[in-house]
C-alpha cells in the first residue's frame, strides 16, 4: 500500500478516536473525581430491604438525587428522565442503581419514598433518612435542603439540590447531572462510565 | 387654522374606512375562535393524597393582554399556580399570584417552570384518566380544561 495513503488512514483513525474521547459530557464531569462522601440510610430498622449504604453498592454505578415526594414538578421530571435513561440503556442498565434520597423527613416515610420511586421504575430505590441521618448527609455532601413555607400546615415545599450525582464503581463522585439533561443524554453519559 | 378641521375629518374618515374595511378581526374572531384558548394540557399521574402538577399552554389571540388569576379543580384539596426555579444549584418553588398572558402571545406551563400544583389529591390519577381544571382570567373569561393524565 502507498505509504502516504496509509498515513492518511492512520491520521483519520487517530482524529476519529480523539473526537470520541473529546465528545462533551451532558453532565458536569468532576475531574479529578472525588471520593464520594459516605451515605448511609437505615430506613425502617426492622426491614433490611430499606437500608442503604453507598459503599456496599460497589460493582454498580449509583445515580443519586436528593428530593421529596410532595415535589410536583422538578423531582418527577428528574425521575422520569432517569426512567427514560434506564429504558435507553436497555440491558446495559444492569449495574446502574438509581436512588432517590428524601430531604423531607417530617412527611416522607420509607414506605412512601420507596413507592414513589417505584412509580417511575420498579427498580428505583427510594430512601427516607431520619432527621439526624439527613443532617449528616447534608454536611458530608455539602448540600442544602430546607423547608420553604408553612411547616405547621404541611403546605410547604423543600428547597433541594438541582442536580443528580453519579458515583462510579470505585466509589468516586464522577459526574453531576443538572436538571434539564434528557434521559437519552443521561444514558449516553452512563454508558461511557460503565 | 382653517386646515385643522379638514385634517380632522380626513383622519376620522380614514379610521372609519379602516375599521369598516377590516371589521375588527378581534370582534368577528371572537365568535369563531375565542381569544383565549388552552392547548397541550396534561397532568402527571400520582397517588391519592399526593401532590402533582398540570401543564398546559395558554394562547391569547386577542389584541389585549389578560391575566390568569385563579385555578380550581375538584380533584385536589388545593390548587395553585407555582414556578420552579434554580438558584445557586438549589431548586426552589414559589407561588405565583397571577400569570400575565400578553396580547397575541402564548404562555407555556411546562416541566421545570410554571405549573398548576394540585395538592392532596382526592383520588389517584392514573394514566389515560382526565382531570378537569378551571382557569379564571382577570377579564372574567373562564376556561374549563380537560387534561389527560400521563405516566409520572
Amino acid at each position: 500500500m502507498d505509504r502516504r495513503h496509509l498515513l492518511r488512514i492512520i491520521t483519520g483513525v487517530a482524529l476519529a478516536l480523539a473526537a470520541c474521547s473529546d465528545r462533551p459530557w451532558h453532565g458536569t464531569r468532576l475531574d479529578p473525581a472525588l471520593a464520594a462522601p459516605p451515605l448511609t440510610v437505615a430506613g425502617a430498622l426492622a426491614d433490611p430491604a430499606t437500608r442503604f449504604v453507598l459503599v456496599e453498592a460497589k460493582e454498580s454505578l449509583v445515580v443519586l438525587y436528593f428530593g421529596y415526594t410532595h415535589c410536583p414538578d422538578v423531582c418527577p421530571t428528574m425521575l422520569s428522565d432517569w426512567a427514560r435513561a434506564k429504558r435507553a440503556l436497555g440491558a446495559d442498565t444492569l449495574g446502574v442503581r438509581f436512588v432517590l434520597v428524601s430531604v423531607d423527613p417530617p412527611r416522607d416515610t420509607p414506605e412512601l419514598v420507596a413507592a414513589y420511586a417505584q412509580q417511575f421504575d420498579p427498580a428505583f430505590v427510594g430512601l427516607a433518612p431520619s432527621e439526624i441521618e439527613l443532617a449528616v448527609l447534608m454536611r458530608d455532601w455539602g448540600i442544602a435542603a430546607y423547608p420553604e413555607g408553612d411547616t405547621r400546615t404541611n403546605d410547604y415545599s423543600v428547597a433541594h439540590p438541582a442536580q443528580s450525582f453519579v458515583v462510579d464503581r470505585q466509589g468516586r463522585l464522577v459526574l453531576m447531572i443538572p436538571s434539564g439533561v434528557r434521559g437519552e443524554e443521561l444514558a449516553e453519559d452512563l454508558r461511557r462510565l460503565r | 387654522m382653517k386646515s385643522w378641521p379638514k385634517i380632522f375629518v380626513a383622519c376620522v374618515s380614514t379610521l372609519g374606512v379602516a375599521a369598516c374595511d377590516r371589521p375588527a378581526a378581534w370582534l368577528t374572531d371572537a365568535q369563531a375562535t375565542p381569544p383565549l384558548t388552552v392547548t397541550e394540557a396534561w397532568a402527571r399521574a400520582a397517588d391519592s393524597g399526593a401532590t402533582t402538577a398540570v401543564y398546559l399552554t395558554v394562547d391569547n389571540a386577542a389584541m389585549v393582554s389578560d391575566t390568569l388569576s385563579a385555578v380550581t379543580s375538584d380533584v385536589a384539596e388545593d390548587v395553585g399556580l407555582h414556578i420552579s426555579m434554580a438558584q445557586n444549584g438549589t431548586m426552589h418553588m414559589a407561588q405565583l399570584r397571577a400569570l400575565p398572558v400578553p396580547a397575541q402571545d402564548s404562555v407555556p406551563l411546562r416541566p421545570m417552570g410554571a405549573h398548576l400544583m394540585l395538592t392532596r389529591l382526592r383520588r389517584p390519577l392514573v394514566e389515560d384518566d382526565t382531570v378537569v381544571v378551571t382557569l379564571t382570567f382577570v377579564s372574567g373569561t373562564t376556561i374549563e380544561v380537560r387534561a389527560g393524565v400521563r405516566k409520572p
